[in-house]
């Protein structure tokens, strides 16, 4: 009878395997292993029609993550941005939701930037309890719906929309205004809320649509001419087609004030784009402009020196991936132990946070900003100067 | 409720000034047709690269201070537009449909497809996706209006409309008049035939692209200083839009792509009047199912005899 050969080997191997494991220990207490890296997620419209906006966007988060990585990033654990271009799109938009919410190593989401994409998203970034902390999406349903997820720097669009109005009727005094909307969540909502309160002040108010792909307006603003309005409001995404909108309104003699929302303060697309015909212009603001805040200063020039001019949700951006940084930083004291749980929990707990805003910084319940303002522009020699201001409050509902 | 009747001679000029401009993009889509019997989805792609071309110029022009002499500025425009998409035109059939001829007749179709796929994100990552402005206003005065019946007519309209005039008398004259148009009506025939009549096929089809393609650079200029901005994007309606308009008018036939172009730039301007702004694109797709159910071969086209 042969004796089991393979027992002895066993043996010998069982024992040399358990050799190794200890001296792995051994050096492991000698020489900690490297920390493994934690990862943010940045959705936001990186090509498309809004692309400028959304790569702004994009490096005023590469930023603030680099700075956070220079000084030890999350407790010793690199920080990586994981880019989810969304191009605008809803659609788009849940897919890379979804791909962020597989890559367990991802603990929150700076973005996205749309109203619309976050509405599609927000169930899919509920699902996987991943926090998301939006620089500009505006819709007020977004932090209605109940989403403990969401969270956003910005005031809602039924403050906005209701400041506009006041501002419109205080100021303005118009007869007859007409409202273009171009039919997106964000647009079309906001001209939503301007309209009642318009109404309310006993306004006249005509509604025409466009959509986002529309080149030629000729169609609609001869529509608008016929009514004769003393107030054109844009409800519009994009400040290029705008600006496009606003010169072909002048070649078609249409002689009117214009007033738009924060997503039309863009100088280089409007103003510029308008060729000195978006001049006295108004446009409404979810923000002071960054260039007025001392405290922005040095990010301002270090953004400009490095990507170029910056549009309009750059200082957002920035401030929107320090706090979600912040939040990490307190989510857990051991850094392993850092969670998409904690943080949404340490996310909700920011209190008083005072970056570059020009405003101290805390949620409320539903995860909507708290002591923002709204500002009023007006293009005046080819640049915007602020006008009015009024306490962001909301209706209750 | 607004004034509809006060509306209408304004919608007239608003659709007879893009009507034109369909009508160049519908001749160039419809010679295409003619000669290859196919469909050239890159056709819109080829408008948008002739509005960006005419967009590279006018920077150049901005950046010298040439753009003081307004007409050179827009001839230059015009001209770089033209050569830009003629080559363009000439080497997508080169390389994208000359290799699949005399294949399956859906090969060259998918690889249009391709072509304008490939185009459109090539204009994007040139631009990274941003809107490029024109600064129409240096080239021709916004506040020239010449008013008509109620209707404003801006001169950049009118110069719009006198391009597209001159553009089609001399394609007409080059059509009717010369060897080359002779070759191409010709070749649209019965290529085949064209074939043993001595006529090399094979040329009078890549200068039919160029020709074809020209239009559309032109078209692209115009639509540029009219929309006074040019984005990639805007080659997939356009492209839409020719090959509405020449089905419409009858696909093939050159006077169809002429009032094939008109009707659809009046139905999208009319459709307003009647529908929300919104949906003018819906009315036009609209005119498109209605000519394929009532006249499938189109205002102007002959129906398809089969072959044997």
């Amino acid at each position: 009878m042969m004796k089991n050969p393979g027992g002895k080997l066993k043996v010998i191997s069982l024992a040399l395997a358990t050799v190794a494991l200890l001296l792995m220990a051994a050096t492991g207490v000698v020489r900690p292993a490297k920390l493994s890296p934690i990862k943010i997620g940045a959705a936001g419209p990186y090509t498309g029609d809004v692309s400028k906006i959304g790569l702004d966007g994009l490096n005023a988060i590469r930023m603030a993550v680099d700075e956070a990585n220079a000084t030890g990033g999350i407790g010793g654990r690199k920080i990586e941005i994981v880019e989810a271009d969304d191009a605008a799109d809803p659609s788009k938009a849940i897919l890379v939701a979804e791909r962020l919410a597989m890559d367990r190593a991802v603990i929150g989401v700076v973005g996205p930037m749309n109203s619309a994409t976050a509405q599609a998203a927000l169930p899919t970034y509920q699902r996987a309890g991943l926090a998301i902390i939006s620089q500009s999406a505006t819709n007020p349903d977004l932090t209605e719906m109940g989403y403990k997820v969401m969270h956003r720097i910005c005031p809602r669009d039924d403050a906005q929309g209701p400041a506009s109005a006041r501002f419109i009727v205080e100021t303005l005094k118009p007869k007859t205004v007409y409202i273009i909307d171009d039919k997106t969540t964000y647009g079309q909502g906001l001209s939503d809320q301007v309209e009642p309160a318009l109404k309310a002040a006993g306004v006249r108010v005509l509604r025409g649509q466009i959509s986002m792909e529309d080149r030629d307006f000729s169609p609609i603003l001869t529509r608008v001419k016929s009514s004769a309005p003393d107030l054109v409001y844009l409800g519009l995404a994009n400040p290029a087609q705008a600006a496009s909108l606003i010169k072909q309104a002048a070649g078609l003699g249409l002689k009117s004030a214009y007033m738009g929302g924060d997503g039309l303060k863009e100088k280089d697309q409007l103003i510029d784009g308008a060729a000195g015909l978006a001049e006295g212009m108004f446009v409404t603001s979810i923000g002071r402009d960054i260039k007025e805040i001392p405290e922005a200063r040095e990010f301002i020039r270090k953004f400009e020196s490095k990507y170029g001019a910056m549009s309009v949700f750059g200082g957002q951006s920035y401030e929107a991936a320090c706090i979600l940084i912040d939040a990490a930083r307190r989510a857990h004291s051991d850094p392993m132990k850092i969670t998409r749980a904690n943080v949404i929990a340490a996310l909700g707990k920011t209190r008083d946070y005072r970056g570059i805003l020009g405003f101290p910084i805390s949620f409320d319940s539903k995860g909507d900003v708290v002591g923002a303002n709204i500002f009023v522009y007006q293009v005046k020699g080819g640049n915007f100067v602020p006008v009015k201001e009024y306490p962001a409050t909301v209706p209750a509902r | 409720m607004e004034q509809l009747l006060a509306q209408v001679p304004q919608q007239i000029v608003n659709g007879i000034t893009l009507g034109s401009v369909y009508a160049l993009l519908a001749l160039g889509y419809s010679m295409v047709y003619g000669v290859l019997k196919m469909l050239n989805f890159a056709h819109g792609n080829v408008f948008m690269a002739g509005a960006f071309a005419g967009w590279a110029i006018l920077s150049l022009f901005q950046r010298s201070g040439l753009i003081a002499i307004p007409a050179l500025a827009l001839a230059a425009m015009a001209l770089a537009a033209i050569a830009a998409t003629a080559l363009l035109g000439a080497a997508i059939e080169r390389f994208a449909y000359r290799p699949l001829r005399g294949g399956s007749r859906l090969a060259p179709l998918i690889s249009a497809l391709g072509v304008s796929i490939i185009l459109e994100n090539a204009a994007m990552l040139l631009t990274s996706g941003r809107a490029k402005a024109i600064p129409t206003e240096l080239l021709i005065p916004q506040d020239m209006v010449v008013h008509v019946a109620g209707a404003a007519i801006s001169a950049t309209r009118l110069a719009m409309l006198g391009t597209s005039i001159l553009t089609m008398v001399i394609l007409d004259a080059v059509v009717l008049k010369t060897k080359f148009g002779r070759a191409m009506r010709a070749t649209s025939q019965d290529a085949e035939a064209a074939e043993y009549m001595g006529i090399r096929t094979s040329l009078v089809i890549s200068a039919t692209f160029m020709l074809g393609s020209a239009l559309a650079g032109l078209a692209g200029v115009m639509i540029g200083l009219y929309y006074t901005q040019v984005d990639f994007m805007i080659g997939f309606s356009a492209g839409m839009k020719a090959f509405t308009a020449a089905v419409l008018g009858g696909i093939g036939s050159f006077q169809g792509a002429v009032v094939g172009g008109l009707l659809l730039g009046l139905a999208e301007s009319f459709g307003v009047l009647i529908a929300p702004p919104v949906y003018k694109d819906a009315i036009v797709f609209a005119v498109l199912i209605l000519t394929l159910i009532l006249r499938p071969y189109g205002l102007y086209g002959k129906p398809q005899q089969s072959r044997a």
